[in-house]
């Protein structure tokens, strides 16, 4: 069976795989930098008292949360151009990774917040300190060391899910796989590939989460 | 310095503070005590506003506490405030705890502040502590250092809330001592508590609640000893048989 393994035909198509993974990286970037922002607007309006702000907030992460990415993809792709909105297909993928991702998390924002223990907010109430100084001071310091473990994975997901822009004909590296199978007829070999990559970007963010775990997390005990 | 009106509140159904009438003068010493769920840590939770009234009126300082308008910031600033289960900013060391709120609340320069941390860390007898994180201190260290963030802001009130009922008994006396040095200080004080020693040494009046309402006020002598309502001898009864 190894020996019908053509490894050859690998290297001659290692500047398409080099090309997706280039593609399929900055994607990435682009879309989780895209996606903290839009999570971390999400979140405050989230978990604002002021309804206009609130309840948009909840339908959004509601919404994004109960789809599947697919249909999201679909649906930018294909439903807005018919609503005469047009938009070049990279872009359309880091949008709907964007409103993707950034719904989850938003979520694993609050959660972090959330897990401050309530007597910490009261004393910082007590002292007289603002809201924006609490969270400065007291609560986002705390959530920080919770939240980035879960945002690293959402990372590691958002990478993953880019995938699915192969279906849209996005050039990144699910779609190098594709192309080399449709043009050889060598899926083993052409998405072995694919999947030795995703995994070389993988590793990559698992080292920054482990290393960040360590670092970022305020020390509980000595 | 601080007085209660017609105070009510209730928690759902629950009426936590029924018809509360209070004066607290300056310089006063007050302990309150009482049966759980009788109201009395929901009664000082009130002064700063922790927690807020449905009728009535608090006014504090001449501030009016329970109308909206009220600058709660500048309130705050000027009560002390310690908790049962201390709150301290797991992320700071003692030093950062003590001098958070001095700089960000009353914009005192941080050489400053540190000076007075420093100062209010000796005065607790804890200067060794100051680059301590709360994990590596003892409940009783804990809640000293609490003491001192909340001295650090000068107030002109300080409130505790069961200040020793989360510490293991050993640790208690070190807490109470720096609060007996407090009230000899003549810091106005409204503690929560069950310490009758404390309550004999330096309170000036001991107020009794239950279900919400005061039953009976009066000299820490006189209440321990001789509690004039059967309420409060049943409830002294209790807490003296062990």
């Amino acid at each position: 069976m190894l020996a019908d393994f053509n490894f050859r035909i690998i290297f001659e198509y290692m500047p398409l795989f080099l090309n997706g993974l280039k593609s399929t990286f900055l994607i990435s970037i682009i879309s989780i930098i895209l996606a903290l922002m839009t999570g971390i607007v999400a979140c405050s309006c989230r978990i604002s008292g002021i309804k206009i702000i609130k309840y948009p907030a909840i339908a959004y992460i509601e919404i994004m949360r109960s789809t599947p990415l697919l249909v999201q993809i679909y649906f930018l792709y294909f439903g807005l151009p018919t609503l005469g909105l047009r938009i070049p297909e990279i872009q359309t993928g880091i949008l709907a990774l964007m409103l993707n991702s950034g719904a989850y998390i938003a979520e694993i924002i609050r959660a972090g917040i959330s897990s401050v223990d309530e007597g910490q907010i009261e004393a910082g109430v007590a002292s007289g300190l603002n809201y924006v100084q609490r969270m400065r001071f007291i609560i986002l310091p705390q959530a920080l060391g919770v939240t980035v473990p879960p945002l690293l994975g959402q990372a590691i997901v958002l990478v993953k899910d880019s995938a699915l822009l192969s279906l849209i004909s996005v050039a990144e590296l699910t779609r190098s796989g594709q192309t080399m199978t449709s043009e050889r007829l060598m899926p083993a070999e052409a998405f072995f590939t694919v999947a030795f990559f995703y995994i070389c970007i993988y590793l990559c963010l698992k080292t920054f989460s482990d290393w960040s775990q360590k670092k970022l997390i305020y020390r509980e005990a000595y | 310095m601080i007085q209660f009106k017609n105070v009510n509140k209730w928690f759902g159904k629950l009426h936590v503070l029924n018809d509360i009438n209070l004066e607290i003068k300056k310089g006063e010493v007050l302990v309150v005590c009482g049966p759980s769920g009788s109201g009395k840590s929901t009664l000082i939770r009130c002064i700063n506003r922790l927690e807020k009234i449905q009728e009535g009126e608090i006014i504090v300082n001449k501030n009016p506490v329970h109308k909206r308008s009220s600058n709660l910031t500048k309130l705050r600033a000027q009560i002390g405030f310690v908790f049962q289960q201390f709150h301290l900013y797991p992320h700071m060391t003692s030093l950062q705890n003590i001098m958070l709120a001095p700089v960000n609340v009353k914009n005192i320069p941080k050489s400053n502040a540190e000076k007075i941390a420093i100062e209010k860390l000796e005065q607790v007898g804890l200067s060794d502590k100051s680059d301590s994180y709360p994990a590596q201190l003892s409940g009783g260290q804990q809640q000293r250092v609490a003491i001192a963030r909340g001295l650090a802001m000068s107030p002109e009130i300080m409130l505790f809330d069961e200040p020793t009922s989360a510490l293991d008994p050993e640790m208690i006396g070190e807490v109470l001592d720096v609060m007996v040095n407090l009230a000899s200080e003549g810091m106005t004080m409204c503690v929560v508590t069950h310490e009758m020693g404390f309550a004999k040494k330096v309170a000036d009046r001991v107020l009794f609640m239950d279900e919400g309402k005061i039953i009976e006020t009066g000299k820490p002598d006189e209440f321990f000893d001789n509690p004039k309502t059967e309420r409060a001898a049943d409830f002294i009864s209790k807490i003296l048989t062990h």
